[in-house]
């Protein structure tokens, strides 16, 4: 029904110039009845003008006819008829159409530019749109955006942008876009023809199969495309599915535009894409070259230990006493477990640098999970005091309880490492500003990097006393760990001595559920 | 002589040096050990009908978890599961499917017995309940809902009650998150989980006198929580 309507509209608008033509005309025989007005013929301007402004070109070239043939035909002698008696009649008559015409041209003209300024008005509203939302730096959820904002900006019933490059298929759709769903991508694709040009992403109007494809091989004039070019190749389409068939329309410059912009975008996106995979690339080679230099330092140390231990133990010639044997056996089994500590972490590392971390959260209560590490810890801390200062109506937390266990080991591990025995460690939690703070705080020299941030780099060893036996990779996991929670690690240096590791964790409301309701 | 001397324990591991300690280990203990190399040989010796099964689930021919699913429909022997540290979500579904507890590689030959020891002796007594529970200090009187710790009586919300008693149930095993949901709050518990954890905070925080050398309840991080009847050493650096 809709339909139907929409098709008639261009007839309806002759209609109504007609009718404004009986309209007037009827208005001239009432005033006609009573008295003759010279030039009253001039009132047929107005529906002209009317037409003009408000129908368009098409219907004020008919007003102006009618309006010439009713005037003959009602009004000059002899009446109804179209032949002209008196000459200056004729005169009068030829100069009202070429009036009619000439004005009906220029206000036509004017209704069109006004038409044309809203239409450019709207394109370049939709433009910026466009614009700022790719300006995104997530480029599907730009396309989801821009696809959307397209669809609303055109008063289109769904738009489709799709992407076929680089082997990956993407597809963005907005509104009802039925009758290119079902057909399928490729085949779709291939239906827009390339530009031989490589002057850029010219495009052209296009008619699109319907989503039977070729065995019923009906066009569905409602679906235009036009394809999305970035170096004169073809990465992808952008089409609309209309209400109802459309031939070309205004909206072919602004698709076009968006057409550019968004393959202008994508480009970027994949450049962007191939940078940070290229930096990728150079930071994992980086991180090999010294994963290599740590791996020969590092995990040779214990294994000398192992094999001279296991060595000595079967050297048949030298009587051991068994406390000798023991604190070879002890010394293997030690130094076993260090290394498995250390591939740990070589391990948690890669999958921080690989960016593959995916925490399962799950509401934890904090001070129960200080408690767990501290107490697990004990061996490595028996040494120091340690401390741990936690509120008692601290909120549950939602975490990884792997990885926040291993963040807070890591770090009271470090503590304990740098610090001379004897001297306290301070656990410490609290909520501040929607975020759960948890501290690690020392009695020790503090940290000296300059800037204090190099520590949390892999690999690197705070530069204190002694020999540290750490390998420089607890603190990068740590904040690897954090991160991937959406918090972060810092540290400071007391101004009374000591260091302050600190990491937040965000706290989120807790979702309404039916345990909630039976809380006891 | 313990009843569990004798118990014949199928070894399914591919790694010789591993194969050959636990074998020389649990030999000289007395038991009867079995070795399977590869998941395929793992499903035909378990005709034998052992007692218990220790299975890696790095296996080079066969899924760990479907080899599971497979011994599972074969026989209750217990399952241990061997993996590494790192593979948290794999051990959960491992124990969710039927796996009775689970090691890290690597481990030590005494946290290896133990573990043993746990899964026969939950054979034997083939979910006999007895109507007091009582380990070192803490009583669990289901039948009058008592629970005492050193003598003095716990106050503890219903929640906390069904949470303690299903942990008692499985005494010295590992519970996952999901079995403890699924006993707690039964099988159509939602988004609850979001409490577990708290909720077992809250037990521990009654029931332990130092939080931070929990005497009863641990917590297996990433998997679940175990309620411990004996000092086992707690060998995890």
């Amino acid at each position: 029904m809709l339909d139907v309507m929409r098709r008639l509209a261009p007839v309806r608008g002759y209609a109504a110039a007609l009718a404004a033509v009986v309209l007037v005309t009827v208005v001239i025989g009432a005033i006609e009845a009573r008295a003759h007005v010279a030039n009253i013929s001039m009132l047929y301007l107005i529906a002209v003008l009317g037409a003009a402004t408000l129908l368009g070109r098409g219907p004020a070239v008919a007003a102006s006819l009618t309006s010439f043939l009713a005037y003959n035909w009602f009004f000059v002698e002899p009446i109804h008829t179209f032949t002209v008696g008196n000459p200056t009649e004729w005169f009068a008559l030829v100069l009202f159409l070429v009036t009619a015409m000439v004005t009906s041209q220029l206000a036509a003209d004017q209704r069109d530019r006004a038409r044309e300024a809203a239409d450019r008005a709207r394109d370049a509203t939709l433009m910026f749109e466009v614009a700022r939302v790719l300006g995104e730096p997530d480029l599907d959820a730009a396309l989801a955006a821009v696809t959307e904002r397209l669809r609303q900006g055109l008063g289109v019933a769904g738009v489709i942008v799709e992407l076929d490059g680089d082997g990956v298929r993407h597809r963005s759709i907005a509104g009802d876009a039925a009758p290119l769903q079902g057909a399928d991508v490729g085949s779709l694709a291939a239906w827009i023809p390339s530009s031989r040009s490589a002057s850029g992403a010219r495009a052209r109007w296009i008619h699109v199969l319907g989503p039977h494809g070729s065995s019923v091989s009906r066009r569905d004039e409602r679906v235009h495309a036009v394809p999305l070019q970035a170096a004169g190749r073809r990465i992808g389409m952008l089409a609309v599915v209309r209400l109802a068939p459309q031939p070309q329309s205004a909206d072919d410059r602004i698709l076009t535009s968006v057409a550019t912009q968004l393959a202008g975008a994508i480009e970027r996106s994949r450049l962007r894409q191939r940078a940070t995979d290229a930096e990728i690339l150079r930071r994992t080679d980086q991180l090999k070259n010294v994963l290599l230099g740590a791996v020969s330092h590092d995990l040779r140390t214990p294994l000398a230990s192992i094999v001279a231990s296991a060595g000595s133990l079967r050297q048949t010639d030298v009587p051991w006493t068994e406390a000798e044997r023991e604190s070879f056996l002890s010394d293997i089994e030690q130094e076993a477990r260090r290394l498995s500590r250390i591939v740990s972490n070589l391990l948690d590392l890669s999958r921080v640098e690989s960016g593959t971390l995916h925490p399962e959260r799950s509401w934890y209560d904090l001070s129960a999970l200080i408690d767990d590490v501290v107490g697990r810890l004990r061996p490595v801390t028996q040494g120091h005091r340690v401390e741990v200062r936690v509120p008692d109506d601290l909120p549950p937390v939602s975490l990884d309880y792997v990885e926040i266990d291993q963040v807070l080991s890591n770090l009271i591990e470090n503590a304990a490492r740098h610090t001379q025995p004897g001297t306290a460690i301070v656990v410490s939690a609290s909520i501040a500003n929607g975020e759960a703070i948890v501290e690690v705080a020392d009695d020790g020299q503090g940290v000296l990097e300059d800037p204090i941030d190099r520590v949390f780099e892999p690999f690197v060893r705070g530069s204190t006393r002694g020999t540290p036996r750490g390998t420089g990779l607890g603190l990068a996991v740590a904040r690897g760990l954090v991160e991937a929670h959406g918090g972060n690690l810092s540290v400071r240096n007391r101004s009374e001595g000591g260091a302050v590791f600190r990491f937040t964790l965000p706290v989120e409301i807790i979702p309404r559920t039916r345990a909630a309701a039976t809380k006891p | 002589m313990s009843p569990q001397t004798g118990a014949r324990i199928l070894v399914v591991d591919d790694e010789p040096a591993l194969v050959r300690a636990v074998r020389a280990n649990l030999g000289s203990r007395g038991f009867r050990v079995d070795v399977a190399e590869s998941g395929r040989a793992a499903l035909e010796r378990v005709d034998l009908h052992p007692d218990l099964i220790l299975l890696d689930l790095g296996l080079p021919d066969l899924d760990g978890l479907d080899l599971i699913r497979s011994l599972r429909g074969r026989g209750r022997a217990p399952i241990i599961v061997l993996s590494a540290r790192g593979s948290e979500r794999d051990k959960v579904r491992a124990l969710d499917l039927g796996a009775d507890d689970y090691l890290t590689k690597p481990f030590g030959v005494e946290e290896l017995l133990a573990r043993i020891r746990v899964a026969l002796r939950h054979t034997l007594r083939s979910g006999a309940d007895e109507p007091v529970f009582r380990t070192r200090g803490l009583t669990v009187d289901v039948e009058h809902r008592r629970v005492t710790v050193d003598g003095e009586e716990l106050h503890l919300t219903p929640t906390e009650y069904a949470l303690l008693t299903a942990l008692v149930r499985h005494a010295d095993r590992v519970v996952t998150d999901a079995m403890l949901l699924q006993e707690v709050w039964g099988p159509e518990y939602g988004d609850e989980d979001h409490y577990l954890h708290v909720y077992v905070a809250r037990l521990r925080k009654k029931l332990e006198p130092d939080p931070q050398k929990p005497h009863y309840i641990v917590t297996e991080p990433g998997v679940g929580y175990r309620l411990l009847t004996e000092d086992v050493i707690a060998d995890r650096t």
